[in-house]
């Protein structure tokens, strides 16, 4: 075993160990290099996310300097030729939409009309091919043309490019960094994946007074596709947990009862359907979530990793602690906002209050953008180092 | 307490019987002013009830929407009469993020209590903020902000306000705002919570 492949073992090793609520020899420390990258390189975010090569490069450059254990990623997050090639009306992209210097933006709009819940619910996959593909793509308008033929093969060839491309950047920092990715797949709450992408924010919240019966269809037919997900997009890896962008089930979104019967029971049987199959949820919830830990305390032990953004966490500690890893610790606006001593002096407090008997990685709550700090970025894994040790 | 029945039904959320209580006042001659007053008095209800944690985000939007869907009807009969607003907002998201959910909340409760909001939308550069600003000689700029990395220019348009000598009071919202950024961004206010523009507006406007 070479020098790197060390490295690689030991920080599996505490990555693993702290998924499984266990105490490593220290702290796993997650990181990811984001968009504030942009502010020191003398680029820009379009280049950024346009140019993968570039992008990457950066990355490689910046690793060696680094020494964190669980890599969240470099800042291109999407590819846009892809949905360039499709007109993708879903998202503004830097430089497309939106200033080159601003970031990707989902642009939210009902995307799926009330009336077509029916046929959604009677087989999703077949309705987003047919109606919700030509609603969220100007050259997909007529399916079945030369025009719309021409831009599937495209966004197809795109997107198998961008995994290729993505996929050798993540062999060659592994085996020459001995870094350890943290997740494979992706997924959602079935609940978000009406609420964002297909009914809107307010679309949904309507519809759960005007037709909450389809709602509740609409979600248990979406759960099988959204376990399937995880895994089918890992490649069947089950040694990572599946990243899982939370959203309308923050506080004060939905009301108790509203989250009770809506947003919960299909959000927990897929939560299920994975660990059924030895899949973990990386729980990523966005937002505050103090007044649902005691409902997502219900889960089997282990089958989550939660992720702390503005939840209480010592609330999070004391309710689900010990049965699940928690994530976080780091104020996102702190590496903002603060100075290296100030997240230093933040980390230490983190670690004595959420740290101390393991199955805790230290990491920022929220996602961190173009503008963090460097230095404060630093300080963190630097502290994590520093004050990490068991 | 509530003892009108329409202010009572659309506080409570009942869509429906809105839009028959509507009608029925209409046909037997009440004042279409006097309807909205029964509705906003209704809207500032629902506030309350989330202010209190009755209500949550979902309720408020509901509230804002058969609002909307009253005004629909409503509007083109007002022209005419003596709508009394108390005062003008300006209301945008700043340059660079288009989002727009925290902002149509606080525009819609903002009206439903009686101000008039010039809604300027998403994505507003520090120009048309400054020209709605002259324009309506608002007194009060609220600004809306969720991605962190759109922060910066937030702190660029009040800046750019204050440049061109203008005095509005600036309250600014969204997930990740607290005491810190609004030092950071220069703002006069800054809201935590939905209703919490409401309140500031009236200490404002008083």
């Amino acid at each position: 075993m070479n020098e790197k492949e060390m490295l690689y073992q030991k920080r599996l090793e505490r990555y693993t160990t702290a998924m499984d609520c266990g105490k490593p020899d220290m702290v796993p420390v997650a990181f990811g290099i984001g968009e504030w990258i942009v502010k020191y390189t003398g680029t820009t975010l379009q280049e950024i996310y346009y140019d993968l090569d570039k992008s990457n490069r950066i990355v490689s450059e910046m690793l060696p300097g680094l020494d964190f254990d669980i890599f969240k990623g470099g800042p291109s997050l999407w590819w846009p030729p892809m949905f360039d090639a499709l007109g993708s009306k879903l998202y503004k992209f830097p430089g497309m939409g939106v200033d080159e210097n601003s970031t990707f933006q989902f642009n939210e709009q009902e995307y799926m009309k009330a009336d077509d819940y029916d046929e959604f619910i009677a087989s999703p996959t077949e309705w987003l091919v047919n109606h919700y593909l030509p609603n969220i793509s100007t050259e997909l308008e007529n399916p079945g043309s030369y025009r719309s033929t021409i831009a599937l093969i495209k966004g197809a060839a795109a997107f198998a490019m961008q995994g290729g491309i993505m996929g050798a950047a993540w062999a060659k920092w592994t085996v020459e960094h001995g870094i350890v990715g943290q997740g494979t797949g992706f997924t959602k709450a079935p609940f978000d994946t009406l609420g964002d992408a297909l009914r809107g924010m307010k679309g949904v919240l309507l519809d759960l007074r005007r037709r909450p019966d389809k709602v509740l269809a609409a979600c248990d037919a979406i759960t099988p596709h959204n376990v399937n997900c995880s895994l089918a997009g890992a490649g069947a890896d089950t040694r990572f947990p599946c990243f899982a962008p939370l959203h309308r089930g923050a506080y004060p979104f939905l009301n108790p009862k509203q989250w009770d019967t809506f947003y919960w029971p299909s959000l927990k049987a897929t939560i299920e359907g994975m660990w059924a199959k030895g899949k973990r949820m990386l729980f990523y919830a966005e937002g505050d979530w103090t007044p649902y830990l005691e409902k997502i305390a219900e889960l089997p032990d282990k089958s989550i990793i939660f992720q702390i953004d503005t939840t209480d966490p010592k609330k999070a500690k004391e309710i689900l602690g010990g049965r699940f890893c928690l994530q976080g610790g780091v104020p996102t606006t702190l590496l903002t906002y603060g100075t290296p001593e100030k997240v230093k002096e933040h980390v230490k407090r983190t670690f004595d209050e959420l740290a101390c008997d393991g199955g805790f990685i230290l990491d920022t709550g929220g996602v961190v953008m173009g503008d963090a700090k460097k230095e404060n970025a630093l300080a963190m894994i630097e502290a994590a180092r520093e004050y990490g040790v068991y | 307490m509530l003892t009108d029945a329409l202010s009572i039904a659309i506080a409570e959320l009942e869509e429906q019987q809105v839009a028959d209580l509507i009608k029925e006042r209409l046909d037997s001659g009440v004042s279409p002013l006097e309807i909205v007053n029964s509705l906003q008095q209704g809207m500032a209800e629902a506030g309350g009830k989330f202010e209190t944690g009755e209500y949550f985000l979902g309720e408020l939007i509901m509230c804002g929407e058969i609002m909307q869907d009253s005004m629909v009807i409503l509007e083109p009969l007002l022209s005419g009469s003596n709508a009394e607003y108390k005062g003008n907002i300006v209301m945008g998201t700043v340059k660079g993020d288009i989002h727009d959910l925290g902002k149509n909340i606080v525009v819609m409760l903002l009206k439903g209590s009686g101000y008039n909001v010039i809604d300027l939308g998403v994505d507003v550069s520090k120009e048309k903020f400054i020209e709605a600003i002259k324009e309506s000689k608002a007194p009060l700029v609220g600004m809306s902000v969720l991605l962190t990395g759109c922060q910066e220019s937030m702190k660029e348009i009040i800046e750019g306000i204050r440049a061109a000598g203008l005095t509005t009071k600036v309250l600014i919202g969204g997930n990740y705002i607290d005491q810190v950024v609004k030092d950071y961004v220069g703002a006069d206010y800054s809201a935590q919570a939905a209703t919490d523009g409401v309140k500031i507006a009236d200490e404002i406007f008083a």
